[in-house]
């Protein structure tokens, strides 16, 4: 391989990686963006949606790399996968809300990100001890098509994960520009007292915020399973601490920046994995977060919000 | 009746030691307490003759020293760490590294005097000699405390200027990077294989070996220490800063607290049990890998503090305890358990469970519920104290004064300008909030700042003392320049404030709130905490003298209540706290935001006496206020500010007359309804 | 003095009352047993300092700070445990202390929040044509953000908001806070204006001259407690106003 294609090559990965962060990552600002809550169970509703997705894709008769399909079976199997994940994890989502996190809204201090770290654990756990430590073979249904650029290879997959991020991504942003709840959303966020006021559920708009978010990070693990062709109890950690660094990256509560910043994370651990070493990418990923949140809070393309007294 | 009968008559029958002890003096029944506590860790391994048993008390004893340390940081001081066991992995690969085989330069002149301080010792196995690190066990346990304490700093000192939630990300990337560090530096640490051959300490030359009961000692008198510390510390100054902090950090700033040492030392400490630690647990084990440092054992020791108590010393030793207890051993007897009763009713289910992998999930579970249904631990850190009795709530209200306060008011020359403010301009984003103020306050007056809500009176109060560093301009005080400096080193040149919508740290008692106001003026550092030596005991002695002194001034007021926590208070006595924590600072300068607001008529009366008399004492007062009597009353110059312009000045009667003033105050209207206003 | 309190009672029929109303936060004892009634049509202010209470009668009002005692009656039903967008929906809009607009969305997307409770359609459009006509400026300025207007600006959006919830009742929050006396002028025309168009009104106002100018009746507010209440001709009257002023009282010793 020349250094090009090299390039070229980490530039494919890294943008599937980057699609799959950015989902993971849009989660964490949205909740953000409305409770100022770190949400750490998110990692791991992100690991269960890409064991939910294994087990719709399996009900389709798939499994491993062994049954390919094509045309209307394939598009059937894909929807109804990212259709069922993302519908049970957004409603994991909304139950941890409800039950974990709402009655700790009131409460000042990192009592409700604790209670995260500990729904996380739970999670995490539930999983390790029912379904077991071993990583489970994902079903790949997508038939082997590939293109190559010299000798980089973009395959089928690939292009079916940047369509279906995108779609995901933009009908979110269409959702909050444009929609009621949308606009309901975006403005609790900017100050939840004065939508209160206009009429604005914010209950309802918290767990729409939990419920959208986590059933993007269904999708994203549904994502994760299909292009690594495996999933696991242990997935959640890593993913999600690089999507929060993406979610930092890009100024946490702005969904642009959560998008962009899944991208620049996705690039970086695909480029730096190559340039350095693998073994390194994570001190690098680590080492921006914390310059970024020392050096530029708000993030890359963030503003400082102005300081009230 | 008959209740009262039962009662009594259990207490007859209750056997003689148990009266006793309800006799003793609450003081007495502590120091019992413990003496048994003592004498039961000191004899269990004696009584209990099984190393397993030993080695789980011993390793349990090891995590309540990690949860000791980490309730300094989180407990007290208010930082979410998640990523502690870092500080656990440097004080264990300390030792490791230097007592083990893993680094083995070629022997050179340069080692000779090292070797002669049985640091190092001449090896040879075959090429050439080379050196072995024996640096004993003794020695790395203060200096692995030391080196943690160094990478707490290091680690904290561009982190902790960060909001909670964001420090906790950070810490936890701090927490992720040292385990990857330490697999990836293989040269100095072997990797994921481990160090291996890490020396076994020894005592009088007798090796501990693989006993467990050595180490258990060690580990029993590494608790007993750190407890001792801890409680030294959070009764001193420093605890009272770092519960400050935890409390309201803006308030803490403005009453003197330098936030980033404080926070730093707590980070700085924290660590130093941590690493302390690692070097015994990698003695006791005598391996280390980089799996032992991961986020799960950071987890693991917060769940071990928020189970215990968060800021609560006996409680996160509890807590610690039963938890680690539960994993090497009831989880293990009770999978025993259920494998006899599957065997029973035939169930193969109840044969093969095994609970103990278990134990993470029950961690969870423990962070949630604690977190839902009892936030504070176990033990919790403030204990409640009874609320006033009626006649104590309904006592006469006697009205105190300032009849003398020893070192207020005394420093400065009357009439000579004690602060001045000269074309200070504060903007935020397009928004003048001030416009070239100037202001001058002699010393010994009393000047007030009046104007509508939003004219940028608290702004100014804001930068003058240094929450807001946002001004150009220039503020002097006593002819220093102050702008710029922060809110602690302003207070320490003498200013001290209130706030508008009260800040005191509600979950301390008033007493607390009034020492913390002294932190600037007293002296005691964490090494003289936990020594307290009769100067430093003669210090807090002398403070909490000071702070009754204070307190009595607002007469019955406050000095019922000075042991209950400021939030079970009252609107204006919380105002009257307020005050006497900024008096307590012994200011040259007292700034007031509105003291009297939300004060019904007697009491602004009352306490604009108060202020008189502190003004009597000789005491410069910068007032911002809305009540205009208490303005004309108390204030020799009245500065009026109306969207952050200075629109008149005088005194108060030249300032009723002021058009200007009408205008902003009153509006078009002004002449419909002058007549009876002003 | 306190005996000076006159019994003031509204002219048209009962739009909100106020019936023997705590509130606490915490420990904190705010409206210590408060009543007040507020006519169909009128433009009652409430007067007072600081932390005396006014800003969590607002509160209680809109149903962010619930009633530990009492009952809040709105067109003749009780209220006090309806959610806030109940209320909003029942005829309640606020304009808030500072404006508190959405700073980072559109003045549209703020008329927009305004009307949130209501379904799109003719009436919609028509509350928008309603708040054009009255603030020509805001349809200049629809596309903005409204975090770069002026305060001025910002202050007519923020009533441009409230009235798009085609209120029975307008709770405004200190609406002359921070205006320059040119804005609070206009403010006040406008309060006025939207008051002759039908609109009852309950204003917070520490300028309170200028509110009594504008006012029909009016409550004095101290420590949580009313000390004083009528008509706003009679309290331009009264000497005791000049105390409650500022919150300026004499009190014998």
């Amino acid at each position: 391989m020349t250094a090009s294609d090299l390039l070229l090559q980490q530039l494919i990965n890294g943008l599937s990686l980057g699609a799959m962060y950015a989902l993971l990552a849009l989660g964490f600002t949205l909740v953000y963006g409305i409770l100022e809550l770190i949400n750490f169970s998110h990692f791991n509703v992100f690991m269960i949606g890409s064991f939910v997705g294994l087990y719709i894709l399996q009900a389709f008769g798939l499994s491993g790399q062994a049954v390919i399909l094509t045309g209307l079976p394939l598009a059937i199997a894909l929807l109804t996968a990212f259709v069922g994940t993302m519908l049970v994890s957004g409603g994991l989502g909304v139950v941890i809300e409800r039950v974990c996190l709402r009655p700790l809204r009131t409460v000042k201090g990192p009592a409700a990100m604790i209670t995260t770290i500990g729904v996380s654990y739970i999670l995490f756990n539930v999983v390790l001890l029912t379904i077991g430590a071993d990583s489970k073979n994902f079903p790949n249904p997508l038939p082997d098509v590939q293109f190559h650029f010299g000798s980089a290879v973009l395959r089928l997959r690939e292009i079916l994960i940047w369509i279906i991020a995108t779609l995901l991504m933009i009908g979110l942003y269409l959702f909050v520009q444009k929609s009621r709840m949308g606009k309901a959303m975006r403005a609790t966020a900017q100050d939840p007292e004065a939508a209160r006021m206009m009429g604005v559920e914010v209950d309802q708009v918290i767990i729409m915020a939990f419920f959208l978010g986590s059933a993007l990070a269904g999708a994203g693990g549904l994502i994760f399973g299909l292009y690594y062709n495996f999933t696991s109890f242990i997935i959640g950690f890593n993913a999600g601490l690089r999507a929060f660094t993406a979610a930092v990256l890009g100024g946490i509560g702005s969904i642009p920046g959560a998008m962009a910043g899944g991208i620049i994370i996705g690039l970086i651990e695909a480029m730096g994995g190559q340039v350095v070493s693998v073994a390194w990418t994570d001190v690098i990923i680590f080492s921006l977060l914390v310059l970024v949140l020392v050096f530029r809070p708000a993030g890359l393309f963030g503003r400082l919000a102005p300081t009230k007294s | 009746m008959s209740g009262d009968v039962s009662a009594q008559t259990t207490a007859m029958r209750l056997p003689l030691w148990t009266r006793a002890i309800a006799w003793l003096p609450e003081a007495r029944r502590r120091q019992l307490g413990l003496l048994l506590l003592t004498a039961a860790a000191l004899a269990f391994p004696l009584i209990h003759d099984n190393d397993a048993d030993i080695d789980s008390a011993a390793n349990a004893a090891s995590y309540a020293t990690l949860a000791l340390g980490l309730n300094i940081v989180v407990g007290m001081a208010g930082l979410l760490d998640l990523g502690y066991a870092a500080f656990f992995a440097i004080g264990a690969y300390a030792y490791g590294i230097l007592s083990s085989f893993q680094l083995m330069p070629p022997w050179t002149p340069f080692w000779e005097p090292f070797a002669w301080l049985h640091l190092v010792e001449k090896m040879n196995q075959g090429g050439g000699d080379l050196v072995h690190f024996t640096v004993s066990f003794w020695l790395m346990m203060p200096v692995s405390a030391l080196l943690a304490a160094g990478f707490g700093v290091l680690f904290g000192a561009p982190t902790l200027r960060l909001k909670g939630d964001y420090l906790a990300i950070v810490t936890l990337g701090f927490g992720e990077i040292v385990p990857i560090v330490v697999r990836n530096w293989s040269s100095l640490t072997n990797g994921a294989m481990g160090l291996n051959g890490v020396a076994a300490p020894s005592l009088f030359g007798t090796s501990f070996g693989i006993d467990a009961t050595p180490y258990y000692y060690v580990a029993i008198a590494m608790v007993a220490l750190l407890i001792f510390i801890s409680i030294r510390l959070r009764d001193s100054r420093i605890g009272r800063a770092w519960m400050a902090i935890r409390e309201d950090e803006i308030a803490a700033g403005a009453m003197g607290v330098d936030l980033v040492r404080l926070k730093l030392m707590a980070f700085a400490i924290g660590a130093a049990f941590a690493g302390m630690t690692g070097t015994f647990y990698v003695a006791k084990l005598q391996t280390a890998t980089p799996e032992m440092f991961g986020f799960p054992v950071s987890v693991m020791i917060l769940v071990m503090v928020v189970f215990g108590g968060l800021g609560s010393v006996w409680g996160v030793v509890l807590g610690a305890v039963i938890l680690q207890l539960l994993q090497s051993w009831f989880l293990q007897d009770l999978s025993g358990w259920l494998h006899v009763l599957g065997d029973l009713v035939g169930s193969p289910f109840l044969q093969k469970i095994d609970l103990v992998p278990s134990i993470e999930l029950i961690f969870g579970i423990i962070l949630v519920v604690m977190m839902l249904y009892r936030r504070e631990g176990l033990i919790p850190a403030t204990r409640k104290v009874p609320a006033l009795s009626f006649d104590q709530q309904h006592a006469e209200v006697r009205r105190g004064g300032f009849s003398a306060l020893s070192g207020i008011g005394q420093e400065d020359a009357p009439g000579a300008p004690l602060l001045e403010i000269k074309g200070l301009t504060v903007r935020f984003g397009g928004l003048v909030a001030l416009k070239s103020i100037d202001l001058t306050v002699p010393a010994g007056s009393v000047v007030a700042v009046i104007g509508p809500n939003g004219s940028g009176k608290s702004t100014m109060f804001n930068v003058a003392t240094g929450l807001i560093r946002a001004g150009s301009g220039s503020i002097r005080f006593a002819g220093e320049e102050i702008l710029g400096l922060a809110p602690h080193e302003v207070l320490k040149r003498g200013l001290a404030r209130t706030f508008q919508n009260i800040r005191l740290f509600p979950n301390l008692t008033v007493l607390e709130n009034i020492l913390v106001g002294q932190h600037a003026r007293l002296r005691t550092g964490p090494l003289r905490a936990i020594l307290r030596l009769p100067g430093t005991r003669a210090e807090e002695r002398a403070a909490t003298e000071w702070a009754m002194e204070i307190v009595s001034v607002f007469g019955n007021r406050l000095l019922p209540r000075v042991s209950q926590t400021v939030n079970s208070l009252s609107y204006a006595n919380r105002r009257r706290v307020e005050i006497a924590r900024a008096l307590a600072s012994r200011p040259r300068l007292l700034l007031l935001d509105e003291p009297t607001a939300g004060m019904n008529p007697a009491e602004t009366l009352e306490l604009a006496e108060q202020i008189k008399s502190l003004h009597k004492l000789g005491l410069t007062i910068l007032l911002i206020e809305h009540k205009l009597d208490v303005v004309t009353s108390l204030a020799d110059i009245v500065v009026v500010l109306d969207h952050g312009e200075q629109i008149a000045k005088g005194t108060p009667a030249e300032v009723r007359q002021d058009e200007e003033v009408l205008r902003a105050y009153l509006g078009r209207n002004s002449q419909a309804g002058s007549a009876g206003v002003v | 003095m306190l005996s000076e309190i006159t019994a003031s009672v509204p002219t048209g029929g009962l739009l909100l009352e106020f019936q023997d109303v705590d509130t606490h936060y915490g420990d904190l004892h705010v409206l210590k047993k408060v009543n007040y009634t507020i006519g169909q049509g009128e433009i009652v202010s409430l007067l007072g300092g600081n932390a005396c209470g006014k800003s969590t009668t607002m509160k209680t009002i809109m149903g962010v700070v619930r009633p530990t005692r009492g009952r809040v009656v709105f067109d003749g039903k009780p209220i006090e445990k309806l959610s806030t967008a109940e209320r909003v929906r029942r005829g309640i809009a606020p304009v808030l202390e500072a404006r508190r607009l959405f700073t980072r969305m559109t003045v549209y997307e703020n008329l927009e929040m305004g009307a949130y409770t209501k379904p799109r359609g003719a009436d919609f459009d028509a509350d928008l044509e309603r708040v054009y006509s009255l603030f020509p400026r805001v349809k200049e300025r629809r596309a903005q953000i409204a975090g770069t207007l002026s305060g001025g600006e910002q202050q007519m959006v923020a009533i441009g908001r409230a009235l798009m919830a085609r209120p029975r009742l307008i709770c405004m929050d200190e609406p002359s806070m921070g205006l320059s006396p040119l804005y609070v002028e206009q403010t006040f025309d406008i309060i006025q204006e939207i008051n002759r168009q039908g609109t009852t009104i309950f204003m917070v106002e520490q300028n309170a001259n200028m509110a009594l100018s504008i006012a029909h009746r009016a409550y004095v507010l101290q420590t949580g407690q009313v000390v004083l209440s009528g008509t706003a001709a009679e309290l331009r009257q009264n000497p005791a106003i000049r105390e409650a002023y500022l919150g300026e009282m004499q009190v014998a010793v």
